[in-house]
């Protein structure tokens, strides 16, 4: 995936390279949060990746675009609010891409931010680049009773300013013609700001070309979403019907769609399949045996099992980013999570979590402080489970007692506070303030969001599926070749003298360790009592995140707290997971 | 901080901090922390702001300047005076 897409880094590209170069870059700037995005994905392909700038946590998209027949490469530049900050990662990375050469720049000039989109504008436009402005967000402008004259602020700059509505692809092709334009010329548009105070020539700027007439004010529309009351409960109500939607949709796209598919449609024919080409006992329990099998497991666990629930998720995780709600919630939660040292905003990575470790750590890199992204990402791998092994839990626990899958989620979110608490006390930091904005409550659009859940999905099948698949046939090879009962019977003291399962119950500990809901999965063709099963569950839950995860802590943060992770995630696994067994079995001798 | 040089002071205005607005109240800015940030989301000297919702358990104030919703830290908004 795309995380892991090549470090890119392109310097001082000229005019004179060769037509079609795929180095000749435009960059797409403007504020975070005024569709910057939806710019970007209009106007480039599904064959998009996301990047870091050499040297820094700073990630962005780009992809090919092709204008007049010309192939250049649109790099979606951080969103952010100035260009003169030394101590932000992500303005030092805009302000190393304008220096990196760019052909042209597609400025995205915010009409409801109308102010601070000119004033980051104006130090745009100092690096002397051909630049194109498209006026966004419109139609909100007109419903807010604003107007803009993009003609005089075209005069006034001397470059095209094109009113857009982005998110519904309004004139988009007119920014495409003007930069068809603007590629070929230099820059010749005049800097009013140049030696004069920024903020004042903007005001003066906004005076000139803004036409307000007085309405009922659209920020203040929404504005109980970040009042404790009705805020907090709708919060809990969203993400309540949040939870419900995943678990039901996943639920119901496996049970009526996808097992019936495999098991009535695919699965015979494997196994007649491999029953017709070969005799031998080994290699029929490798292929389509009931333990490991692999043609079988290999396509149930990650495609019928887990994908349901994948695709569910980030349905829901993307409506919730595109309609701008996140932000609220973070408002919402900022006091309390102060309490343990961070801020309201830590509240994203943790959810996007719930969907898979991996973009959950990368995306601490917007928080606001090391010890912040630290405590998140520990928190994720200790408490937070994924999807995938959500999706194996429904199938283990929710069927037999949704009490007990219930439960599980509380333990969670438990662990996670306590863990979160546990790392405020070890490093103890002042919290940085809080300081954000609250973007306009929209409805999603739904090419882009088809277009943002595709991706999410795509990288699932890549980095998720493939990786079980393959630690499936390795399961199914070492199984077969005695290797697991072996190792049971080694492991024995723990599994079965500890947390008194079968000895068995030590494959999904082995395979645990290279995908998350191989924790779970084996356990359930175990015969297994339901406080069996829910002690398989905890120590799941807390066992060892993913080899992907410890891999994706070491790169983000150092070794040793890959290590720490590691090793701290199993002692914990062990210790909870035996402490309940034992627990509820001396519960039962007293009062049983 | 900057200094307040946009209004003379030979008026007299009832100077406070944004906190001692109540909800629903708008007031003018007089001063704020020279952040760029602030400025950047609007929070600048002679602006009007409205405050949308106050802190709850420690958590930040919610203004409305320029037709936007701005969240800020409570310790910080403490350090934002307006008149009313």
């Amino acid at each position: 995936m795309a995380h892991c897409g090549p470090k890119t880094k392109r310097r001082g590209q000229s005019k004179q390279l060769s037509g079609g170069d795929l180095h000749k870059t435009i960059l797409l700037m403007g504020l975070p949060n005024v569709g910057k995005s939806a710019i970007f994905s209009r106007f480039t392909g599904l064959d998009v990746m996301v990047s870091n700038y050499s040297g820094t946590t700073v990630e962005f998209y780009e992809g090919p675009m092709e204008i007049d027949g010309e192939s250049y490469l649109l790099k979606d530049v951080p969103g952010i609010y100035n260009l003169e900050d030394p101590n932000d990662d992500a303005e030092r990375v805009a302000r190393q891409m304008l220096e990196d050469g760019p052909e042209a720049i597609v400025f995205v000039l915010d009409a409801l931010n109308f102010e601070s989109s000119l004033h980051l504008l104006m130090q745009v436009l100092e690096h002397d680049i051909p630049t194109v402005v498209a006026l966004n967000r419109t139609d909100l402008m007109k419903s807010r009773g604003l107007r803009i004259d993009a003609s005089l602020l075209q005069q006034r700059l001397n470059v095209s300013v094109i009113p857009t509505v982005a998110l519904r692809g309004n004139s988009l092709d007119v920014v495409k013609y003007a930069m068809a334009q603007t590629v070929k010329q230099e820059a010749r548009h005049t800097v009013p700001s140049k030696d004069k105070d920024r903020w004042r020539v903007v005001e003066e700027l906004r005076e000139e070309v803004v036409k307000t007439t007085p309405q009922k004010n659209g920020a203040d529309r929404f504005s109980f979403l970040a009042k404790p009351f009705p805020g907090i409960p709708i919060a809990l109500l969203v993400l309540a019907v949040m939870f419900g939607f995943v678990i039901g949709f996943g639920m119901g796209l496996r049970q009526y769609l996808l097992l019936p598919f495999f098991d009535n449609l695919v699965f015979p024919y494997i196994r007649g399949g491999v029953e017709a080409l070969t005799d031998s006992q080994m290699l029929r329990a490798i292929l389509i045996g009931d333990d490991y099998g692999f043609l079988i497991k290999g396509i149930e666990w990650p495609f019928a099992l887990v994908l349901p629930y994948v695709v569910s998720f980030y349905a829901m995780m993307s409506v919730l980013e595109d309609t701008g709600y996140l932000p609220r919630i973070a408002v919402l939660l900022d006091g309390v999570f102060k309490k343990i040292g961070l801020n309201g905003s830590c509240a994203i990575p943790l959810l996007l979590g719930y969907g898979c470790g991996i973009p959950a750590i990368m995306s601490t890199r917007a928080l606001p402080s090391k010890k912040q992204r630290l405590s998140v990402a520990v928190m994720v791998c200790f408490a937070v489970p994924c999807v995938s092994q959500t999706g194996a839990f429904i199938a283990l626990l929710a069927e037999r007692s949704i009490f007990a899958f219930l439960f599980i989620f509380f333990v969670s979110v438990f662990a996670m506070i306590l863990v979160g608490i546990l790392m405020d006390k070890f490093n103890k930091q002042r919290v940085p303030f809080t300081l954000m904005e609250l973007p306009p409550l929209l409805v999603p659009a739904p090419k882009l969001l088809s277009k943002k859940i595709l991706f999410r999905i795509r990288h699932y099948l890549r980095e998720g599926a493939v990786p079980m698949v393959v630690a499936i046939f390795f399961a199914a090879v070492l199984f077969e070749l005695g290797f697991f009962p072996a190792l049971g019977r080694a492991m024995a003291p723990v599994v079965s003298g500890w947390l008194m399962l079968p000895e068995a119950a030590s494959t999904p500990l082995v395979l645990g360790v290279f995908r998350r809901e191989l924790a779970v999965l084996p356990l359930l063709d175990l015969d297994l009592t339901t406080v069996q099963f829910f002690t398989g569950a905890l120590v799941a839950l807390f066992y060892v995140p993913c080899i992907a995860m410890i891999a994706t802590l070491a790169k983000e943060f150092n070794v040793k707290t890959a290590v720490f992770v590691f090793i701290g995630t199993t002692a914990t696994a062990l210790f909870v997971g035996g402490l309940f067994a034992r627990g509820y079995d001396l519960f039962v001798t007293l009062f049983g | 901080m900057k200094p307040i040089d946009t209004y003379p002071r030979t008026q007299s205005y009832d100077i406070e901090c944004i906190h001692s607005l109540s909800r629903g109240e708008e007031g003018i800015i007089l001063e704020v922390p020279d952040m760029s940030l602030l400025a950047s989301l609007g929070l600048r000297l002679g602006k009007r702001v409205r405050l949308i919702s106050k802190s709850f358990a420690g958590g930040p104030v919610v203004l409305s300047v320029d037709d936007r919703s701005i969240a800020v830290d409570r310790e910080l908004a403490e350090q934002i005076t307006i008149r009313k």
